[in-house]
């Protein structure tokens, strides 16, 4: 191993985890210790990794309050340190880190607040759509091509599963608002999260329209659709309302082709 | 082989709070961007679309913070690659990273960390510089750092070393201006000796930043406004070097564009009595 790398991996250590062996290899005066000096890395190395966090995970920061905030991600900057070109996907364990490790009375909502931050910063860089499917083009689907037809829909569309009513609280968190008190459902709720106009829109979703959702996305074509929605919906009613889901998804622009592929 | 230097003008440093008031003004006293590479090595959204609507307007310059040139892991070609990427879509008039490393056994500590001036770094670094320059295809410019420690090993002063790597890899520096003053005040000594000891020819742009003071140590925050000893530092660049593309970095406390204009127009006026032959 080089000499080179040697003085890196004992400088990296300091950055990491305080070893100190790295001193040996710096100039110190009585004006400027070694120690002082090298301190100035090693905050500043802690600050820009907290501080990205915290932009991330904004909403986070103000329900624990910055104190609990820094000694949390404090400890995740020590088990999870950045290996990536960009500080952007440096959180991007923090939500199963918080999962594993934090063992407070608001564990599971803390974990779901920080795993839905987390999806809107996927959600306000994901890949372009430049052709949406419009309204006018539902117009145009013959009777004949209906049953085949399939969706594909744009990668700036997320969801996840959530018992706490974390989007609203994580609005309020982050616009000021007041702050409604937690809530926990029985059963998870399923929340949209989809960019539109570079603006990240949010909503919940009744289960029947989660299921179709996730069998349009997975590819099932619009019989299909009917077919399972069958389990909540009468029969005679059930195109209608597979239309009116259809009708919905591509008024929130998130249907970027229609086919029978 | 250094090519004739080529002069955008005053630039900034392009700042997502200025996006908006970019696009709607078209500030004609801006003659270009530098724009942070890693900001946009992603899908899409809102930055890529300011940068391609920002970039029919003005010349653009790509500056990075993780090519790492002097750490000793393997350089890492998809980051590369993907920067190659974004340079074929934006065309910048060049790209440039920092005389640093960020992390090495594949970690990235996300800061712009001194290397020791040796001639084992002068070596690896140059040919890390010239394997990145044959895989993009084209010359870059190297940034010298605002450092806070010396290491017992150096053997030669920053400006040497900084010297001899654009020497050896045949790439161009970019050299900031507070960076300067601020490591001179650093590690005591005379920033125009650092002036004098650079190549010239191979200075293709300038920093120009803020920073902050704690007595004992200055700390390059680029979080406010160019203090004057810099400013009388730039001039003494521009007497030396003649006309070289000049920007203001500004990256926390980020105040309206019109301020940050007003720096630069500082610098316009600094600048000129050197530029005009
Ligand atoms: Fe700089």
């Amino acid at each position: 191993m080089s000499h080179l790398r040697d003085l890196q991996l004992r400088f990296q250590d300091y950055l990491i985890d305080g070893s100190r062996a790295i001193e040996e290899d710096i100039v110190s005066t009585e004006n400027a210790l070694a120690e002082h000096r090298l301190g100035t890395y090693y905050n500043a190395y802690r600050i820009r990794l907290i501080d990205s966090l915290a932009v991330d995970f904004s909403a986070l920061e103000h329900y624990l309050g910055r104190e609990s905030f820094e000694n949390l991600t404090l400890d995740y900057l020590l088990h999870h340190p950045s290996t990536r070109p960009s500080v952007r996907w440096f959180g991007q364990h923090l939500p199963e880190y918080l999962a594993r490790f934090n063992h407070a009375g608001d564990a599971e909502f803390v974990h779901e607040l920080a795993q839905y931050e987390w999806l809107q910063t996927i959600v306000f860089d994901a890949a372009d759509s430049p052709t949406l499917v419009q309204l006018e083009d539902m117009a145009q689907i013959g009777a004949e091509t209906w049953p085949a037809l399939t969706f594909a829909f744009k990668p700036a569309m997320q969801w996840l599963d959530l018992y706490w009513n974390v989007p609203q609280i994580e609005h309020a968190l982050d616009s000021g608002e007041s702050v409604p008190d937690k809530h926990r459902s029985e059963f998870p709720l399923r929340w949209l999260l989809w960019r539109r106009d570079f603006k990240t829109y949010w909503r919940s979703l009744e289960v029947h329209e989660a299921w179709a959702l996730q069998q349009a996305v997975n590819g099932a074509n619009f019989a299909d659709i009917c077919q399972g929605l069958l389990e909540w919906i009468d029969a005679e009613q059930v195109a209608l309302t597979a239309a009116g889901l259809l009708k919905q998804w591509i008024s929130d622009q998130l249907v970027t082709r229609l086919g029978d592929f | 082989m250094t090519q004739a230097k080529p002069f955008l003008g005053f630039g900034l440093g392009l700042r997502a709070e200025h996006y908006q008031d970019i696009l709607e003004r078209k500030p004609q006293n801006i003659d270009w961007f530098e724009i942070l590479s890693e900001n946009y090595l992603i899908e899409g959204g809102k930055p890529l679309y300011f940068l391609d609507a920002i970039r029919q307007d003005y010349p653009m310059v790509m500056h990075g913070v993780s090519m790492s040139l002097g750490s000793t892991d393997e350089l890492d070609f998809n980051y590369l690659g993907q920067l190659k990427a974004l340079i074929q879509r934006i065309e910048p008039r060049w790209f440039s990273d920092h005389l640093c490393w960020t992390g090495v056994d594949h970690k990235n500590m996300h800061d712009l960390l001194p290397l020791p001036y040796t001639d084992e770094a002068i070596v690896h670094v140059a040919d890390r510089i010239s394997r990145v320059q044959d895989f993009i295809g084209r010359q870059m410019l190297i940034e010298n750092l605002s450092s806070y420690i010396t290491y017992c090993e150096d053997a030669m002063p920053e400006w040497e070393f900084l010297s001899a790597i654009a020497e050896r890899a045949d790439c161009y520096l970019l050299l900031d201006v507070n960076n300067i003053y601020v490591s001179s005040f650093n590690h005591h000594y005379d920033p125009l000796d650092y002036l004098d000891g650079v190549p010239a020819e191979r200075v293709w742009q300038h920093h120009l930043a803020g920073h902050t003071n704690d007595g004992n140590l200055i700390i390059d925050t680029h979080d406010h406004d160019v203090i004057d000893p810099v400013w009388q530092l730039y001039a003494e660049t521009a007497k030396r070097f003649g006309p070289v593309s000049t920007m203001i970095e500004r990256d926390g406390n980020i105040p309206e564009l019109d301020q940050v204009l007003a720096e630069l127009e500082q610098a316009r006026r600094i600048a000129a009595p050197y530029y005009q032959s």
